[in-house]
């Protein structure tokens, strides 16, 4: 118990540095550099007049799957038919559960019909621990200004039954609804639920 | 042989319908068995009975608590029961750290035992018990895998219920493991980017680790603080970046160092200030009742030996002269408008001398052990007094003796006057009580309850006055009065003990003795001034009495601000100064750096800071180092001068810790102090 603790303690003193300031809404999204799973690079400012999404994933975290029976995908297709840019993340470092190559994520995307703008991989974990995101599925919705409107959850049934989304307020699509209307979402921060990333 | 097999056979069939009736059996998920277990294997109608889910996981797997931390999912039942039957909510193991860095987990690996009591109304009728429930449940190692399983059996109701000794074993251990349920809340409250939560009154344990039970709170990874000061435990954490709502009150888990867990409820500290403010707005309802104390204080004063024969001889002559009722009527009032305006003087002299104090800086701290140690010399010179070792007041009832001769109105009042002096001496126990009422009171309220006092003082002459007859109900003046007197002594010592048992506390042992033998030499003091009063010649007496006093009160002064006070309850008390608007325009006018504290009793995140970060040795001498004068301002009962100053710094509560150099904008510091926030600061200030 007491070694439990003290490994703790060593290791959010060792990541309290990097966790220089939590991300919060209503201020400028953290910014980052990223390579997608084409190799290509994007940088938040690329995307600045366009509103962003970023959902963190792990294909095989059974939260993600749920998500996944066709719930993500129709959100995906939603938002980037409204020329929202979607970025699928996946922050596992190389030999980490949930950590893939690119031929394994284009596999991904297309049997499971996801429609993301990009796969990024943030094998570093930089981008998701500047966003101190969590969970696989955890959601951030960007506006045009590049100011944070929603971190959290993606709905408010924290289980892996699919069964629960249609009982679920749907937290993240309400969000993106209200960020395209150009109104501020309310919730605007809610808990993450998911299975842990693996940095 | 075949007997043998027979007999093992159905002991077999014994054995396994016993389990049946007691337990699911067992059910295989991925990386995890579990089966339900009852306590009873018969029960009977109007009993509970503790149900037990059984987790076996692989090794390295685990399953989580009420709030799993940053991911994960708690395991839930949902039951299905016959009507009536009603089941509680999971009682927990005391839960384990999972540390996946940058996140924490809370959960369960090994076996782990999840209890749940259900309740059989005293109406059942049924045969069976039939008993379902659908579990859901996460286990992870690195990977996660959901699992639900629906478990089903049935226990035979009878007139007898029956435990079953298969789940003895098992619900016993489950009991050991869970925390210690303590009849006890903490308060923590929420400011900055921090959780700060205070208990007290918790089992001498070193606590080393606390769980709490609402999501999204605190930074699960973030480390723990844990600080044990002054009778309570402090807790500090980060808030968590996806904190949206501060609930009321959840559950609590510390661990100590020997792993055991216990538990308590944590309410939120704002409820403590809402109690704060009906305690104010209450005042006024208490009023009443404070002043009908004084009253029925000021008629007991009546019984007091120095009072009792000026009462009683007006008291007859009123009895005796039936015809004149007018001029004994009119008598009562002056006699009573001299008894009430002596007690309004009274409190016009403590007023103005509060007021002064004030004005000086020096408040009415009845902390100080100094004042202490001074009221149990009085208390105990006053009790030596009662017992006959010494008259005080002689003087003053002579001075008085002549005006009270006088006949009518003028006669009447300087008796009522003279009535209150004389009282004094050995009227002190009482008006103890209401001085020390009225100097925490505004001006307004002291001066009531000293016209209560008189009013109550005044009101048997004013009866006797209407309604002779009750002269009759009157005691005689006699003896008694003596032994009562001297009896009233021993409350008075025991007053003079507590006292100094809190200077003791405040002090120390040595200086304990130092007070003690003060007393001592006050006591030869009281015995000479009494030997002196007797025979009225000699000078030597009273100069060695007056020396035996300065000796007396020598010695606590010589006890308390020196070294011999060691304790850092005395030291803290010393550090700061309360805070005024004008003190502080007075020091920055003077040139000198200031810094201000604004706390109130119920904030939790202040008591935390001053315990960790202010109070501390190093940081009295940062202050000490650079001449800084500490003032503290309460807004308990938000003052208005206070709620002005937030406002100055766009704040509407506590805690607020502004920093004025000179020469420099004031530096107003984050809300989250650390122990060394106050030192760096000055270090940098004083380079600018």
């Amino acid at each position: 118990m007491k070694k439990m603790k003290l490994l703790a303690v060593a290791a959010a003193a060792l990541f309290a540095g990097s966790l220089a300031a939590a991300p919060q809404v209503g201020q400028p999204a953290p910014a980052f550099t990223v390579k997608d799973s084409a190799g290509q690079v994007h940088s938040l400012q690329d995307f600045a007049g366009k509103n962003v999404v970023l959902e963190w994933t792990n294909h095989d975290c059974p939260f993600v799957v749920k998500h996944y029976q066709g719930n993500m995908q129709q959100l995906q297709q939603e938002m980037t038919s409204a020329d929202v840019v979607w970025l699928s993340v996946i922050s596992s470092a190389p030999g980490k559960q949930g950590h893939v190559d690119q031929a394994k994520s284009d596999e991904l995307t297309s049997s499971r019909s996801a429609a993301p703008t990009a796969v990024i991989f943030d094998e570093d974990g930089v981008m998701g621990k500047a966003y101190d995101a969590r969970t696989t599925p955890h959601m951030y919705v960007i506006d045009k200004n590049g100011v944070l409107q929603y971190m959290g959850g993606i709905d408010s049934i924290p289980s892996a039954k699919v069964e629960d989304i249609a009982k679920a307020t749907p937290y993240f699509a309400n969000a993106g609804k209200a960020v395209l209307a150009g109104q501020t979402p309310d919730p605007a921060v809610t808990r993450p639920y998911g299975c842990s990333i693996k940095y | 042989m075949r007997l043998l097999v027979t007999l093992l056979c159905s002991i077999l069939l014994c054995f396994s319908a016993a389990a049946a009736a007691s337990s699911s059996g067992w059910q295989q998920a991925k990386h995890l068995q579990a089966e339900l277990v009852s306590e009873y294997q018969t029960v009977q109608a109007g009993q509970s009975v503790l149900l037990a889910l059984h987790f076996i996981p692989d090794e390295h797997w685990h399953t989580y608590w009420i709030n799993p931390g940053d991911s994960g999912l708690p395991t839930s039942i949902d039951w299905h029961l016959p009507q009536g039957v009603t089941a509680g909510s999971i009682q927990w193991p005391t839960p384990q750290f999972f540390s996946i860095p940058p996140m924490m987990n809370y959960g369960f690996a090994g076996p782990t035992v999840l209890l749940t009591e259900l309740k059989i109304p005293t109406d059942f009728a049924q045969k069976e018990l039939e008993i379902a429930a659908k579990v859901d449940w996460l286990v992870c190692e690195e990977i996660c895998i959901p699992a639900e399983a629906s478990f089903q059996f049935s226990i035979p109701v009878s007139e007898n219920a029956e435990r079953s000794a298969y789940a003895a074993e098992l619900i016993s251990k489950a009991q050991a493991s869970q925390p210690q349920p303590l009849a006890l809340s903490g308060y923590y409250d929420i400011a900055g980017d921090s959780f700060s939560a205070a208990i007290a009154g918790l089992p001498d344990e070193d606590f080393q680790g606390f769980f709490v039970a609402a999501t999204e709170l605190v930074d699960h990874a973030a480390p723990q603080q844990l600080l044990f000061s002054e009778g309570e435990w402090l807790l500090r954490q980060k808030l968590n970046t996806y904190f949206t709502q501060a609930p009321e009150q959840f559950e609590l888990v510390l661990v100590s160092a020997n792993g055991q867990g216990y538990s308590l409820s944590l309410k939120a500290a704002e409820h403590l200030a809402v109690a704060g403010q009906l305690e104010t707005s209450n005042s006024g309802q208490a009023l009443w009742l404070v002043l009908l104390m004084a009253a029925a204080g000021g008629f007991i004063l009546n019984l007091m030996p120095c009072v009792f024969p000026v009462l009683s001889l007006k008291a007859l002559s009123i009895a005796g002269n039936s015809g004149q009722r007018k001029q004994q009527q009119s008598d009562a009032l002056w006699y009573s408008l001299g008894v009430v305006l002596s007690f309004v003087a009274l409190a016009g002299v403590l007023l103005a001398l509060r007021a002064a104090g004030a004005a000086v800086g020096w408040g009415f701290q009845l902390q100080s052990p100094l004042l202490v140690a001074a009221l149990a010399y009085l208390l105990f010179a006053l009790g030596l007094s009662l017992s006959g070792l010494v008259q005080f007041g002689l003087g003053l009832m002579n001075a008085g003796g002549g005006l009270t001769q006088q006949k009518g109105a003028k006669g009447s009042f300087f008796t009522g006057v003279l009535a209150v002096v004389v009282a004094s001496p050995c009227t002190a126990p009482f008006m103890g009580g209401a001085l020390g009422y009225a100097v925490t009171q505004p001006p307004a309220l002291a001066l009531l309850v000293f016209v209560a006092l008189g009013l109550g003082m005044a009101l048997p002459f004013l009866l006797l006055a209407y309604i002779p007859a009750l002269a009759r109900l009157l005691p005689k003046p006699g003896a008694w009065m003596d032994t009562l007197k001297q009896l009233l002594a021993y409350p008075l010592y025991l007053s003079a003990i507590w006292l100094a048992w809190v200077f003791g506390r405040q002090t120390g042992i040595d200086a304990l003795a130092l007070l003690l033998c003060g007393a001592v030499a006050l006591a030869a003091a009281c015995w000479l001034w009494g030997r002196w009063q007797l025979s009225q010649q000699g000078k030597a007496e009273p100069v060695f009495a007056v020396g035996f006093v300065v000796l007396a009160l020598w010695l606590v002064w010589f006890a308390t601000p020196t070294g011999l006070v060691a304790t850092s309850a005395q030291a803290t008390a010393a550090h700061w100064q309360s805070w005024s608007a004008e003190k502080q325009a007075q020091l920055q006018a003077a040139g000198k750096p200031v810094l201000v504290n604004m706390t109130a009793d119920w904030c939790i995140t202040c008591l935390v800071n001053e315990r960790v970060a202010l109070n501390t040795d190093s940081s009295k001498a940062a202050l000490a180092l650079y001449d800084v004068t500490y003032l503290k301002g309460d807004w308990t009962r938000r003052d208005a001068a206070i709620t002005a100053y937030l406002h100055q710094y766009q704040r509407d509560g506590v805690p607020l810790y502004v920093l004025y150099w000179p020469g420099q904008p004031a530096e107003v510091l984050p809300q989250i102090l650390t122990p060394d926030t106050l030192r760096q600061t000055l270090e940098r200030l004083s380079k600018q």
